[in-house]
């Protein structure tokens, strides 16, 4: 290759940054084809991952270390004056002479994969999961059990009777869906958006509602706000307020379980928003780097809070910065409960057999507000929530898959309604008579045992109590 | 005279070679032996400069321990890493720069020892760092993890006070991370500067649910560091650098514990009490010293050893007993976990007290670099600040 010549580079860049269409850039990988089989969108240069660079001279301490035979893309390279090819340690590339910059594209995006279309419809065949009519039914029920749920302790919040809550409308597909594709024993790990998962894995409804309550029965002891759900039976991590710092935690279970040889995945859900946190940048390197079996799912609703994804990122999405970190990554239709079915299906599979992680972008929409604090209406349009309420829902598509299949009809639908009503309305019943847990409770657990210091201001809080009593809520608790 | 001459030019001779090695240590290689041709002046100003602030005091061989070996800081941590991976099959070990050996030599040999999956770099991210390692702790494995310096500890500050620390209550002791042990350098080095001297103890003092703890030798390191990692509760292990090498002195092969949140008194006394922790006791140590041959002052050193939870009742008792406390860190003044341990004494001791507690710390400005000598907590600082609560 000869060196530019000095004209050339006196040339306007403007010849070197004309738009480009997919199909011309260098390096893309074609996807147009890969619709019809699950497609991942491979990295930026095909199926071969990145080379890490050479490893770096010990500093003073001896010779280098000998090369890794067990990874192949680590072997150095023979170094020979005769090579014009980059030695760069940093990048396994070839030159170009011609300025060129990379342009990003979100006009045509990763496409999203799907299986049914809005009406429940199977496109291709092939790609239907045909799961048993049990296993769908299950689905179906979980989603729309969690729906009755949230409706009634929605309400309970705006009554008084609770102090915040949460709702899941419209993404309870991106739950049961992906729920449904793990082993009962692979670790979950969410943020707050993620109930489905664990009604997927029957947490009964005493204990949802145990927590919202902070009653007696809560596991968690009525430390934490509503929502925030932990349950080490069905190995779901108690969920915690900070966002995205899950994501890094997840990634050193995951490394866990690998060197434990347990076959188990991780997942670790977050949303859009979380992944613009420092944590989340974090958590993807660290998987990559640490060859770990996760699953990173991303549950793109539209927004945070009020902030719309117009005013979260610029580039395109959260799947697209997967190729960037050396992760296999796809973006699914999250209302589509198979289309995440069989993402999550073959990215558990892979993670496990390969150790490494996959990460999936399940698009969706936040039908309800952020939380009860929240009133939506003050940032988007009634219109725009109602078409997903009436013409995109997991719930409906999946009840059109039944319908089709004869596995569901109106009679049962209605039955089951009423049913998961009175469900759902008994355990409400019997958790507001519950009474709180014991006020000692409030200093256990900081530690294993409990320091000194501490059980002096235990005491002390006791005593005080003795006294001013009367001020102090103490007919809730338990004695 | 041609004797002393000759012996005159022996003596500047030696004292050259002994400056120029001095020079050549701390500047590097390369530069001529012409070079150096100091001046007295020159030579002393360079002598000062490498001259510590305090005098390691090793402790006393143990004996209870089994077979000992002399070992610096670093090597005592490198024995209590070494100790906790051959113990414990889920061991691992991790940060920047710990595959090859670490920046200050802490995890030498462990790679080659345990394997590539159990002592290993990881990107460079201390929020990434301590997130994997509690995620690592939450499946029941030991996680220790390194941040190669206390000054770079505060990216993971989310993760350490609203995470780890809150794991088991926020949970209701479903899910814990207590096997998680955060090692990281500490305190001044006498070059560090602002981002390689600090002592972070107290930002992490306010926060329950985690433990601090700094050991002030090898000995101490080592058994402090093997209860942290058996510790059930996520602790965080600062370790002064200064001391890596400066600090040598026998230490057990074997493991063995020293347990966590109990005080030392190490040297008794009846007048006043000192307390520090880290370098700093050896500071405190000479001041006591000091204190007996100039005033006949007879000091009683306390170093503290966990900063959280700390061992209230060894200093209250150490203080109604003498009446007078002196307490000493590097970190800034204001907001020290000096100050903790002052309110905590006038509440527990305000009637035993002869004179009003003394605190001297770092000055309330960021770490300096040329003006470190004016900036620590030295002997001369600690004894006029002793001197003034003797005559109160």
């Amino acid at each position: 290759m000869d060196s530019p010549s000095l004209r050339e580079l006196q040339q306007p860049l403007l010849e070197s940054t004309e738009c480009e269409t997919p199909a011309q850039k260098p390096g893309r990988h074609e996807l147009g084809s890969a619709l019809r089989e699950i497609a991942f969108a491979e990295s930026l240069r095909g199926l071969q991952f990145l080379s890490p660079p050479l490893p770096s001279v010990s500093a003073g301490l001896g010779e280098p270390r000998p090369p890794d035979v067990e990874h192949p893309h680590r072997q150095q390279q023979q170094f020979s004056s005769l090579d014009d090819k980059p030695q760069f340690p940093g990048a396994s590339a070839e030159f170009i002479d011609k300025l060129e910059f990379i342009q990003p594209n979100v006009i045509s995006g990763i496409p999203i994969y799907r299986v049914m279309d809005r009406q429940g419809q199977i496109i291709n065949p092939s790609e239907d999961p045909h799961l048993p009519k049990e296993k769908v039914l299950k689905l179906y029920k979980s989603m729309t059990l969690l729906n009755t749920m949230d409706r009634i302790l929605y309400e309970s919040q705006r009554q008084g009777r609770i102090s915040f809550y949460m709702t899941n409308y419209g993404e309870e597909g991106t739950h049961v869906g992906s729920a449904a594709a793990l082993d009962n024993t692979d670790l979950v790990f969410g943020q707050y958006r993620e109930a489905g998962v664990l009604m997927y894995r029957d947490y009964p409804l005493e204990l949802f509602m145990a927590q919202c309550y902070g009653n007696i029965s809560d596991l968690g002891k009525g430390r934490q706000m509503p929502v925030h759900y932990g349950c080490k039976e069905r190995h779901f991590v108690t969920i915690s307020s900070p966002l995205a710092t899950q994501i890094p935690q997840a990634v050193g279970a995951a490394y866990a379980a690998k060197r434990a040889n347990a076959n188990r995945v991780v997942i670790c859900y977050f949303g859009e928003g979380a992944a613009s946190e420092g944590d989340a940048h974090a958590g993807f390197n660290f998987a990559a780097t640490l060859e770990c079996p996760i699953i990173f799912f991303c549950r793109n609703n539209g927004y945070a809070i009020s902030t719309p994804t117009s005013e979260q990122y610029r580039g395109d999405g959260i799947a697209a910065r997967g190729p960037g970190y050396g992760i296999m990554s796809i973006r699914v239709d999250g209302n589509d409960v198979f289309a995440v079915y069989n993402a999550t299906k073959e990215a558990r599979r892979r993670a496990v057999a390969e150790n490494q992680p996959f990460l999936i972008e399940a698009m969706t929409y936040r039908i309800g507000h952020h939380s009860t604090s929240d009133d939506s209406s003050a940032y988007r349009s009634v219109d725009e929530v109602n078409y997903w309420d009436k013409q995109d829902h997991p719930i409906s598509r999946l009840r059109h898959y039944l319908l089709s299949q004869g596995w569901w009809d109106e009679e049962q639908e209605k039955a089951w309604r009423k049913q998961s009503r009175k469900k759902v309305m008994e355990a409400f019943e019997q958790a507001e008579r519950k009474p709180k847990p014991n006020p000692n409770l409030l200093f256990s657990d900081v530690y294993q045992e409990m320091p000194a210091q501490l059980r002096k201001q235990q005491e002390s809080l006791a005593r005080h109590l003795q006294t001013y009593g009367e001020h102090y809520p103490l007919e809730h608790f338990d004695k | 005279m041609a004797v002393v001459a000759a012996a005159a030019g022996w003596l500047l001779r030696l004292r050259a070679a002994g400056a120029e090695g001095h020079w050549r240590r701390f500047r590097g290689v390369g530069l001529a032996r012409g070079f150096l041709h100091p001046s007295a002046t020159v030579e002393d100003a360079a002598q000062r400069r490498q001259v510590a602030h305090f005098t390691f005091q090793p402790d006393p061989e143990p004996r209870e321990y089994g077979q000992t070996q002399k070992m610096n800081l670093f090597q005592s941590v490198t024995s209590a890493l070494d100790n906790s991976l051959a113990k414990d099959p889920t061991a691992v070990i991790f940060g920047e720069d710990v595959a090859f050996g670490g920046v200050f030599r802490c995890t030498v040999g462990l790679r080659d020892k345990y394997g590539k999956d159990r002592v290993f770099n990881t990107p460079l991210c201390e929020q990434g760092i301590v997130g994997f390692g509690i995620g690592i702790a939450v499946t029941g494995a030991t996680a220790i993890a390194e941040i190669q310096f206390a000054d770079y500890i505060f990216p993971a500050f989310d993760q350490i006070v609203n995470e780890a620390a809150k794991y088991r209550y926020r949970s209701g002791d479903l899910f814990n991370c207590g096997s998680l042990t955060i090692r990281s350098p500490w305190g001044c080095v006498g070059h560090g500067a602002l981002y390689h001297s600090q002592s972070p103890e107290a930002f992490f003092a306010h926060c329950p649910g985690i433990k601090v703890v700094i050991p002030r030798s090898p000995f101490q390191a080592k058994g402090l560091l093997l209860s942290c990692i058996e510790d059930k509760n996520p602790c965080i292990f600062f370790e002064p650098k200064i001391l890596y090498r400066a600090a040598a002195e026998q230490v057990p092969i074997e493991p063995y514990n020293i347990p966590l949140s109990q005080a030392e008194v190490i040297q008794e006394g009846s007048d006043v009490t000192l307390v520090a922790w880290g370098t700093q006791v050896h500071v405190i140590r000479e001041v006591a010293s000091m204190a007996k041959e100039k005033l006949g002052v007879s000091c009683e050193v306390i170093d503290l050893r966990t900063i959280i939870p700390w061992d209230v009742d060894t200093v209250c008792k150490s203080v109604i007993k003498t009446g007078r406390l002196l307490i000493s860190h590097e970190a800034p003044l204001t907001g020290g976990f000096a100050s903790e341990i002052s309110s905590t004494v006038q509440e527990e001791c305000f009637l035993n007290l002869e004179a009003p507690i003394s605190r001297v710390c770092g000055y309330d400005t960021p770490f300096p670099h040329i003006f470190e000598p004016f900036y620590i907590p030295d002997k001369w600082k600690c004894y006029d600040a002793l001197r003034k609560m003797i005559n109160y």
